[in-house]
C-alpha cells in the first residue's frame, strides 16, 4: 500500500516535533516539513487545518494529528500492523 | 510475574531500571515516554558530567541506556492507571492499553505534570492561545502581546524564550516578589519588552476562535483588569502524578508521596517512590537518579532475603 502524503508543521525549538520526525525516520515515513516559525503561509495553512496554534501538526493524507500522538500516527500510517 | 515493576521513564525510573536489570531482577518498566519533564528544555546546564545537553538528547541517551540492558521488559508507550493489592503481598498493575502485570514490588517514578489555572477559558482555548510548552510555541507569537503567568523559574524561563519573538510580555505574579534564580530574575526585570504585574490573580481567558484577552484581579486594590493578549503561557508549578495510588500509599496534602529518605520506601510495604512524585525537598534530575538507585538497591535487598 502506498504511503499517504505526510506534512509536518514544526518550529525549530519544538521537542515533540523532533520526536515525531525521529518516529518517521525509524519507520521510513517520507514527509514534507514546514517551519511555521518563519513560513507565515505555512502557519496560516496549519491553523486552517487544525483550528489551533500548537506544534507539531501532522497532516496524514488529509487526516490531521495534533501533537506527537504515536498511537494515532501508527494507525494512520499502518505502522506495526 | 515480575520481581519489580517501575512506573515511569524519567531519569529516576531509568536509573532504577538499569540497576534492577544489572541485579538480574525480573523487571518491567512502563512509561508513556522517556526523559521526564526536562525533555522540553532547550538546554540543561546542571546535568552532572555534561556541560550542556538538550532535554531531547538527554531523553534519548537515557532511553538508549535502559534499552541496552538485557532482562528488562520495556512497555512503551503505555501508562499505569491503577494498582491493586493482591493476596500474599502481590500487586496487580493495570495499564491504559489494557495490560495487567503482576509483581512483588513496585517503584513509583510517575513524576509530576503542569498545574493548571482552573479558570474559565483555559480549557476552551488550550492550543488556541493558551500554551503549556513555551519552547514549542513561542515562535508562533512573533510581534504579539502575550502574558506569562507565574513567578518561579519556569515562568522566568518562559519569558526569556518569548523575548526573541513577542513584542510585549506581561508577567503576572500572584505574590509581591519573584521566586526564581536571581540571575534569571535580573534578566527578566531589566528587559524593556517585559512588564511585571505583581499581586495579579487571573480570573478568565477570553476570546472567540482564539485568545484575545486575560482578565485578572489586582490584589493591590485595582479591581478587575483586562490585558489585550493573544497568548497566555501558564507556568505556575507542578502537581504530582499520584492520583492512581492515593488509596494505597500515604501522601501529603499536595499529593506528594511520603517516603523514607533512607530507602525511598512508602507507607505501603512493597512499594517505593522516587523523584518528583515524592515529598523529597528538591526536584532535580540528578536527585531523581540517586533516589532511583537507592530504591532499586533496597528492592534488591528484599529480593535477596525472600
Amino acid at each position: 500500500m502506498a504511503q499517504p502524503n505526510v506534512t509536518i508543521y514544526t518550529t525549530p525549538s519544538c521537542v515533540y516535533c523532533k520526536m515525531t520526525k525521529d518516529f518517521f525516520a525509524k519507520h521510513n515515513v517520507q514527509y514534507e516539513e514546514k517551519n511555521v516559525a518563519t513560513d507565515l503561509e505555512a502557519r496560516k495553512e496549519m491553523v486552517d487545518k487544525s483550528h489551533q496554534l500548537g506544534v507539531p501538526v501532522i497532516d496524514v493524507g488529509g487526516d490531521i494529528v495534533i501533537g506527537f500522538d504515536q498511537k494515532n500516527l501508527s494507525t494512520l500510517l499502518h505502522i506495526g500492523q | 510475574m515480575y520481581d519489580l515493576v517501575i512506573v515511569g521513564g524519567g531519569p529516576g525510573g531509568i536509573a532504577a531500571g538499569i540497576y534492577a536489570a544489572r541485579k538480574k531482577m525480573k523487571t518491567a518498566l512502563i512509561t508513556d515516554s522517556f526523559g521526564g519533564q526536562s525533555t522540553v528544555s532547550a538546554g540543561i546546564e546542571n546535568w552532572i558530567g555534561t556541560k550542556v545537553i538538550s532535554g531531547f538528547d538527554l531523553a534519548k541517551s537515557l532511553e538508549e541506556h535502559v534499552r541496552a540492558q538485557t532482562g528488562i521488559d520495556i512497555i512503551e508507550p503505555d501508562l499505569v492507571t491503577s494498582i491493586a493489592k493482591k493476596d500474599e503481598g502481590m500487586f496487580a498493575l493495570t495499564t491504559k492499553e489494557g495490560k495487567t502485570l503482576e509483581t512483588k514490588y513496585v517503584i513509583l517514578a510517575s513524576g509530576s505534570r503542569r498545574k493548571r489555572l482552573g479558570i474559565p477559558g483555559e480549557d476552551a482555548f488550550d492550543g488556541k492561545g493558551v500554551v503549556f510548552c513555551t519552547t514549542c510555541d513561542a515562535p508562533l507569537f512573533s510581534g504579539q502581546t502575550v502574558a506569562v503567568v507565574g513567578g518561579g523559574n519556569s515562568a522566568l524561563e518562559s519569558v526569556l524564550d518569548l523575548i526573541p519573538y513577542a513584542a510585549k510580555i506581561y508577567l503576572l505574579v500572584r505574590g509581591d516578589a519573584l521566586k526564581g534564580d536571581p540571575v534569571t530574575q535580573d534578566k527578566v526585570k531589566t528587559h524593556p519588552q517585559v512588564e511585571i504585574v505583581y499581586g495579579a490573580v487571573p480570573q478568565e481567558i477570553t476570546g472567540s476562535a482564539f485568545v484575545d484577552g486575560l482578565r485578572y484581579e489586582d490584589k493591590n486594590g485595582g479591581g478587575v483588569k483586562t490585558l489585550p493578549v493573544t497568548g497566555v503561557f501558564v507556568e505556575i508549578g507542578l502537581v504530582p502524578n499520584s492520583d492512581f495510588v492515593k488509596d494505597l500509599v500515604k501522601t501529603e496534602p499536595y499529593g506528594h508521596i511520603v517516603v523514607d529518605p533512607a530507602t525511598q520506601a512508602t507507607s505501603c510495604p512493597g512499594i517505593w517512590a522516587i523523584g518528583d512524585v515524592t515529598d523529597s525537598l528538591y526536584k532535580q534530575n540528578n536527585i531523581s537518579v540517586g533516589e532511583g538507585v537507592t530504591a532499586a538497591l533496597n528492592v534488591y535487598d528484599k529480593v535477596k532475603l525472600a
